[in-house]
């Protein structure tokens, strides 16, 4: 890789080891790839260290010990578990103890103590084209398909770019590898896209097709930012799409033939709403008129908005959530603090719902391979609900509960009965 | 017989001597091995049972988007992780993370199938700077 005079300083440990070490894996990876030079990028979407993964926290301290500094504003993804309720929520306090540790760590390190797959919805909007790093399948693809802003699938090395505002220009950085692969037309009336679960469902379904290529939507009608962000999180899921295009809702292409770059599609596939209804069936293993457990909402994270929905549909239901499940709407802190401030948690709790914070199902204690570490029993969860693909898949797997799709309004139904509908 | 010299993408640099540990099918970090002594732990594993440890590890490609990196961390802090890492498809930039921080050698592509000509445990030489893979075909 060719560097700038500013960054072989940076290398050469002028900025101190920290800065020199970052610097030395980011050439080293930049070089792997094949990259010219580096970019600076603007943001930073930051890996935050969970209790549930060995040495990880433990890793974050001595890091930050080092007097390590981010150089970027930069915001941190979710934690193994709700800092402020991990007990009522189940969480083994060892866990909860050694996650609470990395509080400090970040405050150090001047990582914003986000702890939230929902960046955006805090502000940290970048504009189109800038250059950011991200973690959180969800977010990158919302950065770079919504917003236009470019970004690879972060990783651990994102915490480097982080402490030097440098990454490699290379991968979805480039034109070239913007472009549109797999063109979907979408035949769907408003009756079919309604809830974000149709589009997740939606997402669900391309993103098998695609893998780590980019779709294209052929007739995606005006799309609010949550749905977009459902569509964007499922194709993440179940394929490991970065980008997508759907000329009228993203940022990069007007038109089908811009989103392809002039070249061809490689395959064009027709949507109707019985792919949407099979996407639907095959994440719900629930009988119809089954028992249910838990019920979750917030994947990803929720708006004040969609806080308020919920709030809303519990008081215009007079409706309890039943004793035999667990009801979890999962937001980020400063959300839930201006939610509270709403009266919005309040109304929540009185129907005997959680709004939980930094965290989620699909990232806590509550997986199989952490239970056994832990000795707690398992399956924590029998029978889900959700209005999420991403949710319903990772937790089938994780936790090893049964599920069912349905629409955010289904979700609320199937907590008060303690069945599905 | 002579020794084979095949050309592969190197990714990560180093140069190592070590027995080969070969798998057919693609491998997981998280849930496939025990984390504190490099131990095939996945029941049914075609290598169930064996350490990855020191070893030359020559697979398809890595399944699973987070775990290689966070693995190969852990392995390296206790001395346990594989000598070298060679895929047979293009390496995911997770790996390529966890090779670099736990400072094994990586590449990938070759020009030949080693997955069909290199035996399991047979000593294999690879040098991630320079892109190449040599071993003995001739049996020990």
């Amino acid at each position: 890789m060719k560097l700038t005079d500013s960054e072989k300083r940076m290398l050469s440990g002028e900025h101190g080891r920290v800065v020199a070490q970052a610097m030395d894996y980011l050439v080293q990876f930049g070089d792997a790839f094949g990259a010219e030079r580096f970019v600076e990028v603007i943001y930073a979407h930051y890996p935050a260290e969970m209790s549930i993964y060995r040495g990880n926290v433990e890793d974050a301290v001595e890091y930050a010990a080092t007097g390590a500094r981010v150089r970027v504003p930069t915001t941190s993804s979710t934690l193994a578990c709700d800092l402020d309720q991990w007990e009522q929520l189940g969480c083994p306090k060892k866990l909860a103890d050694l996650q609470a540790q990395v509080v400090a760590a970040h405050r150090r390190m001047g990582v914003l103590g986000t702890y939230t797959c929902t960046p955006q919805w805090l502000g940290f909007v970048p504009p189109k084209g800038a250059y950011i790093i991200a973690v959180e399948s969800s977010a990158i693809i919302y950065f770079n398909s919504v917003l236009g802003a470019r970004t690879n699938r972060g990783g651990v090395f994102t915490r480097y770019s982080a402490v030097t505002g440098r990454y490699p220009l290379m991968g979805y950085l480039l034109d070239e590898n913007r472009r549109g692969t797999h063109l979907f037309k979408l035949q769907l009336g408003p009756e079919d896209l309604r809830h974000e679960a149709d589009y997740s469902a939606l997402g669900f379904h391309v993103g098998a097709l695609v893998g780590s290529e980019a779709p294209v939507f052929d007739r995606l009608p005006p799309s609010t930012p949550t749905q977009l962000l459902a569509l964007g999180a499922a194709l993440a899921t179940s394929g490991s799409v970065t980008l997508f295009h759907a000329p009228g809702c993203t940022a990069e292409a007007d038109t089908v033939e811009q989103a392809f770059g002039g070249a061809r599609p490689k395959e064009t596939h027709v949507v109707t709403r019985t792919e949407l209804r099979a996407a639907y069936d095959r994440l719900t293993t629930i009988p119809d008129g089954g028992p249910i457990d838990f019920v979750t909402l917030g994947c990803p994270h929720y708006t004040l908005e969609q806080l308020r929905g919920v709030a809303d549909w519990f008081r215009a239901a007079e409706a309890r959530v039943h004793p035999d499940v667990r009801f979890w709407v999962c937001t980020n802190r400063m959300t839930k603090q201006a939610a509270r401030w709403e009266g919005l948690v309040e109304r929540i709790e009185a129907a005997g719902g959680r709004v939980v914070c930094d965290s989620c199902p699909v990232e806590s204690h509550m997986r199989t391979s952490t239970c056994k570490e832990h000795g707690l029993k398992t399956p924590q969860v029998a029978a889900m609900v959700t209005d999420s693909c991403k949710m319903a898949r990772y937790v089938g797997d994780l936790i090893g509960c049964r599920t069912a799709l349905r629409s955010r309004d289904e979700c609320l139904q199937a907590a008060v009965r303690g069945r599905l509908a | 017989m002579p020794e084979r010299i095949i050309q592969a993408r190197g990714m990560v640099k180093g140069r190592v001597t070590a027995p080969a540990f070969v798998c057919r099918r693609a491998f997981s970090f998280l849930g496939d091995v025990d984390m504190d002594t490099g131990e095939v732990i996945a029941r049914g594993h075609e290598r169930e049972g064996e350490t990855i440890a020191g070893k030359v590890m020559i697979y398809p490609e890595t399944k699973g988007s987070s775990g290689g990196c966070l693995v190969l961390m852990v392995l390296a802090k206790q001395g346990r992780q594989p000598a070298a890492i060679v895929l047979s498809k293009p390496a995911d930039p997770n790996i390529v993370e966890g090779a670099i921080l736990a400072g094994v050698p990586l590449l990938c592509e070759p020009r030949q199938d080693l997955i069909a000509s290199v035996p399991h445990g047979a000593v294999v030489t690879v040098d991630g700077g320079r892109g190449e893979v040599r071993f003995d075909p001739s049996p020990a």
